[in-house]
């Protein structure tokens, strides 16, 4: 029960169709998690069901101590940055942010908004309509807007994935950089392993409604158990071993030029630092990475490869 | 084929020779210094709008028009706007069948209502001609507030309302603070169409009329059987500088041609 936010066998329904089966987890205090899967996995609705957004069919939500499963939103302390930012297209950037304090009749308004303001950037806008602001700039309103309220948890849905490479290196640093001066408890969902490891401090993995697996980031990323999991983060080639379990490698894992097995070429993708092969092989289809700078191989070429077993994960799952 | 220019001109000229031809001839034969209303104008003068101002029975059926269109169309807004919220916004039950409730207004030809009104509601209870009125307008002018109010709520993101919930208002004060300042265009939108349309009404208020209870528009037409000088002329050019004078400001102001 030392968790900030618990989740005790949350379930969630639309109508009759259930989206999230008794679902249980827990946050620490100050913790920034990441809750990550594929579309239609529930993490947007479990999301929404912390946020009071929607009601629980059974289930607990605690906030802080506090059982929060039957509140109004605005009584939970949360704040949520929406993924379509969801300012108010009325309202300046200074009265959005102003409008969780205006509602609370919190003293120093002026003074805590331009505070804000200047933590995410954007001083010098607080006077203009946010449909005049880039996308950029709409969420960092969102985000002050939900942070000058002081709120116990902070709810982001898929806070990166609108964002150029560039943005979201700088929002990434905008995150956690609020995560160590507030300390606030931070929930973002996100369907990007990448954007959950470059910013997580802990990963829970779903599918289906459940959880797969949770754990720090590096931890995930080094140590899937099950299949679902080594796919999600990369472990392209999943093969039975030879005492019947799985063992799954990265693409980068595997050996070409030579080795016991042989297949062909029958395409190449080009990421930078490495050329990426699909190989047609008895084994099914291989995908093996080699360094840019070395020869490359041409497309039918018949190639020797190698699956070292000492650079497999084993998988405890299918 | 691409059909020729010349073709496209002529039909785009015939048609605007249709609409505002019969405008212009009732402007036209309202300036005429005679006295019978008669097209061309026999010499000019503005003498038939001055005599608009002097009829009495002008005045009282513009002053009943002016309150039916006024109070008929905020009340099928006070109506219109929490019906169009939950069309909107909630998977309800029946929610077609509301729809079509609402519009049915819009398909029922008017006379049948206005007298449907007068057989079974005024003569049966007694209830007054006035009211009888009242109550067919803010129905005829539901469908439009519905529908302009229900698009204009559907141009504004859900989420947006869900960031005030948590932002710590509750749902009604979301709507007064959020919702309504967004859709504040629909609603005026819907307003201007709903008294325009109030105003112009003719079918419903046919048979809703009684001693000293007319619509302008059906005073006109009595007052034709009767007089047939140009001020009823004069009086509609009057009232259609009026709509043109109120549609403008509203398109000026509003955009108002967004939300129709």
């Amino acid at each position: 029960m030392s968790d900030f936010v618990s989740v005790d066998k949350l379930t969630l329904a639309y109508g009759d169709a259930v989206a999230v089966p008794e679902l249980s987890f827990g946050i620490g205090k100050g913790e920034l998690i990441a809750l990550l899967g594929p579309s239609g996995c529930g993490k947007t609705t479990t999301m929404r069901a912390i946020a009071g957004l929607m009601t629980p069919k059974s289930g607990t939500i605690r906030i802080d101590g506090r059982d929060v499963t039957r509140l109004a939103p605005s009584l939970r302390e949360v704040g949520l940055v929406f993924q379509s930012y969801a300012l108010f297209p009325h309202l300046t950037v200074f009265e959005n942010v102003a409008f969780g304090l205006k509602m609370r009749k919190a003293p120093n308004i002026r003074e805590r908004v331009m505070a804000g303001l200047d933590s995410v950037g954007l001083r010098d806008f607080a006077n203009r309509l946010t449909p005049d602001l880039s996308g950029g700039q709409q969420q960092r309103v969102s985000l002050a807007r939900s942070l000058v309220v002081e709120p116990k948890v902070l709810l982001l849905d898929e806070p990166l994935s609108n964002l150029d490479a560039r943005l979201r290196l700088e929002m990434q640093m905008v995150l956690k950089d609020i995560q160590k001066t507030t300390g606030v408890t931070m929930i973002f969902v996100t369907h990007d392993q990448s954007e959950a490891l470059a910013l997580a401090d802990r990963i829970v993995l779903m599918k289906d409604g459940r959880i797969v697996q949770s754990g720090l980031a590096e931890e995930m990323y080094s140590a899937p158990r099950s299949r679902f999991a080594a796919d999600f983060f990369g472990f392209e080639n999943i093969l039975p071993g030879r005492d019947g379990g799985l063992l799954a490698w990265r693409p980068t894992a595997i050996r070409l030029g030579d080795g016991p097995h042989e297949g062909t070429i029958r395409g190449m993708s080009f990421g930078g630092d490495y050329r990426t092969y699909v190989i047609d092989s008895t084994l099914g289809e291989i995908k093996g990475s080699v360094r840019a700078g070395l020869p490359a191989f041409g497309e039918g070429e018949k190639v020797r490869f190698d699956l070292p077993e000492g650079e497999a994960v084993r998988l405890e799952a299918a | 084929m691409k059909p020729s220019s010349t073709a496209t001109g002529t039909i785009i000229g015939l048609t605007l020779v249709f609409l505002i031809g019969p405008f212009i001839v009732i402007i036209l034969a309202a300036l005429t210094a005679g006295n019978n209303l008669a097209f061309p104008p026999d010499g000019l003068s503005l003498k038939w709008f001055i005599k608009v101002f002097t009829v009495e029975s002008f005045r009282i059926s513009f002053l009943i028009s002016m309150f039916l269109a006024v109070f008929g169309t905020l009340t099928a807004l006070i109506v219109g706007v929490p019906a169009a919220y939950a069309i909107a916004r909630y998977d309800i039950p029946g929610a077609g069948a509301i729809q079509l409730a609402v519009s049915s207004p819009l398909i029922v030809p008017g006379i049948i209502v206005g007298l449907a009104l007068l057989r079974y509601l005024v003569i049966p209870t007694g209830f007054t001609i006035m009211a009888a009125l009242f109550l067919a307008h803010a129905a005829l002018i539901l469908p439009y507030a519905v529908r302009v109010v229900t698009s204009s709520l559907q141009n504004l993101r859900v989420d947006v309302e869900e960031a005030a919930l948590i932002l710590g208002c509750s749902r009604l004060g979301s709507f007064f603070r959020v919702v309504f300042p967004n859709i504040r265009g629909g609603i005026l939108a819907a307003f201007i169409l709903g008294f325009v349309t109030s105003f112009n009404q003719v079918p419903v208020s046919l048979f809703l009329s009684g001693p000293g209870v007319r619509t302008l528009p059906i005073d006109m037409l009595a007052y034709m059987e009767t007089t047939y000088d140009p001020s009823v002329a004069a009086l509609a050019c009057l009232l259609a500088i009026m709509s043109v004078g109120i549609v403008f400001l509203a398109e000026r102001f509003l955009g108002f041609s967004r939300y129709v």
